[in-house]
């Protein structure tokens, strides 16, 4: 087996809270993008982990790969999204007959890493967040964007609708840069302005408006007149009438004002509220290219200590 | 010409003062049925407000114009200004951060006659 490849994702409380590798871009989540990259390299051996597993479970995973004749691993700390080209990437490591090649941007790292085999197994408990000396630069000069901040995930957001990055949006262009999933229910006096993305299940009623820039995900409800104008309303999310939410990110009931750089809770104000989330669905079940009822990727999750091992 | 009626400028009472905000809203009634194209800059206390906040602030806005007055916002924090802005509260009322400012748009100068503990008259 030439490649394996472990992705550590950070857990889903800090991720809802902080932002933004968990939310969904656009019908499907930033996990979602990387995964499916790698997976066109033909990794023999894939495993998503929650950052707050220990450690040693993560190494365990390498040498355990590494042991088990993987010649080359990826770690990808998930907090950007970053259109590496992998292919280009390893040839960079195989050519340098580099031990560990780090990918950098002109912000600085990526959190993407390939590591040798030789140096896993040499060196198993050395942490593998470190920069060593024996480590190789690799500068990536394509599309990145790092996660950390609602605004980091708007740009996302408006530089995929704008198509200045390669994500696709999991719905039917129903118009000049109008993605909409089949599955949405929208009123016909809705007015759908510019660039937007309606995702699946979502339901705009009567007098909506929908701006240029914005997104709705998955079974978000918006009540009868309300506007959104460069705005992102994250999955389960409902709004209530006659608002206009401008330059902001709303999740459940919770508002991320980027103009404002404030943060606001609008359940207590009844104009918002968490929805019920629709059972069974996640993103990857409804992409429109696969088996409407398969994940689109096989990953397993390891998110305890106590899980006994990581499956490849 | 026209000519603006006088500058009032009020303290919002806390959320939840049901007593107060009763007292509070029966001033502004009094004004407007008083005057003529009153100026009431609401000044607010709290960072946060509530969702009686913005009945009683709708309530003043109701009042004020039917005396073709004009209500303004003073001292609302940027959390407040996001809430304003969401609910379309900027569409009927002027938010500026302090009641200086406030006042200073609306062209009016110090007047030291108030009238009760927490509001204040200026001259337009």
């Amino acid at each position: 087996m030439e490649l394996g490849a472990l992705v550590v994702v950070q857990s889903q409380n800090v991720a809802e809270q902080a932002g933004s590798s968990a939310w969904p871009v656009l019908g499907r989540t930033v996990l979602d993008q990387w995964v499916e990259r790698v997976q066109t390299l033909g990794v023999g051996a894939l495993s998503v982990v929650d950052r707050e597993a220990p450690a040693s479970s993560r190494i365990r995973t390498m040498v355990d790969w590494a042991k088990g004749g993987v010649e080359r691993i990826l770690l990808i700390l998930l907090g950007s999204y970053a259109e590496v080209d992998f292919a280009d990437l390893i040839r960079f490591h195989h050519q340098g007959q580099n031990r560990v090649t780090r990918v950098f941007d002109s912000v600085g790292p990526l959190g993407v890493s390939l590591l040798d085999r030789q140096t896993i197994l040499k060196n198993p408990e050395g942490n593998e967040f470190t920069p060593t000396k024996h480590s190789s630069r690799y500068d990536f000069l394509g599309y990145s964007v790092r996660l950390s901040s609602p605004s980091g995930y708007r740009k996302l957001v408006e530089d995929a609708l704008a198509g200045r990055c390669g994500i696709q949006p999991n719905g039917v262009e129903a118009g000049n840069d109008v993605w909409i999933h089949p599955t949405a229910h929208i009123d016909p006096s809705v007015k759908l302005e510019g660039s937007c993305y309606i995702g699946p299940y979502a339901r705009l009623n009567p007098g909506v408006a929908i701006g240029n820039g914005s997104s709705v995900e998955h079974n978000c409800d918006i009540d009868i007149g309300t506007t959104l104008e460069r705005s992102s309303l994250l999955p389960d999310t409902y709004l209530a009438p006659g608002l206009y939410v401008r330059n902001s990110v709303i999740n459940g009931t919770r508002l991320e004002n980027l103009e404002r750089n404030v943060s606001v809770d609008l359940g207590s104000l009844g104009l918002a509220s968490r929805r019920k989330p629709i059972a069974r669905y996640s993103p990857r079940t409804v992409a429109l290219s696969k088996d409407s009822n398969e994940p689109c990727v096989a990953i397993s999750i390891a998110r305890s200590s106590s899980d006994p091992a990581l499956p490849n | 010409m026209t000519q603006n009626g006088p500058v009032v400028v009020k303290q919002l009472p806390e959320s939840g003062a049901k007593y107060r905000r009763k007292q509070f809203l029966a001033e502004v009634k009094q004004l407007a049925r008083q005057s003529y194209r009153p100026q009431l800059i609401v000044d607010l206390p709290s960072k946060k407000i509530g969702p009686d906040t913005l009945d009683l602030l709708l309530s003043c806005v109701e009042q004020v114009e039917r005396s073709e007055g004009r209500v303004s916002v003073a001292g609302a924090s940027p959390e407040v200004a996001a809430i304003l802005e969401l609910t379309q509260l900027t569409s009927v009322v002027n938010v500026f951060p302090s009641v200086s400012e406030a006042v200073g748009i609306e062209g009016a100068y110090p007047f030291d006659a108030p009238d009760s503990d927490d509001s204040q008259h200026m001259a337009a």
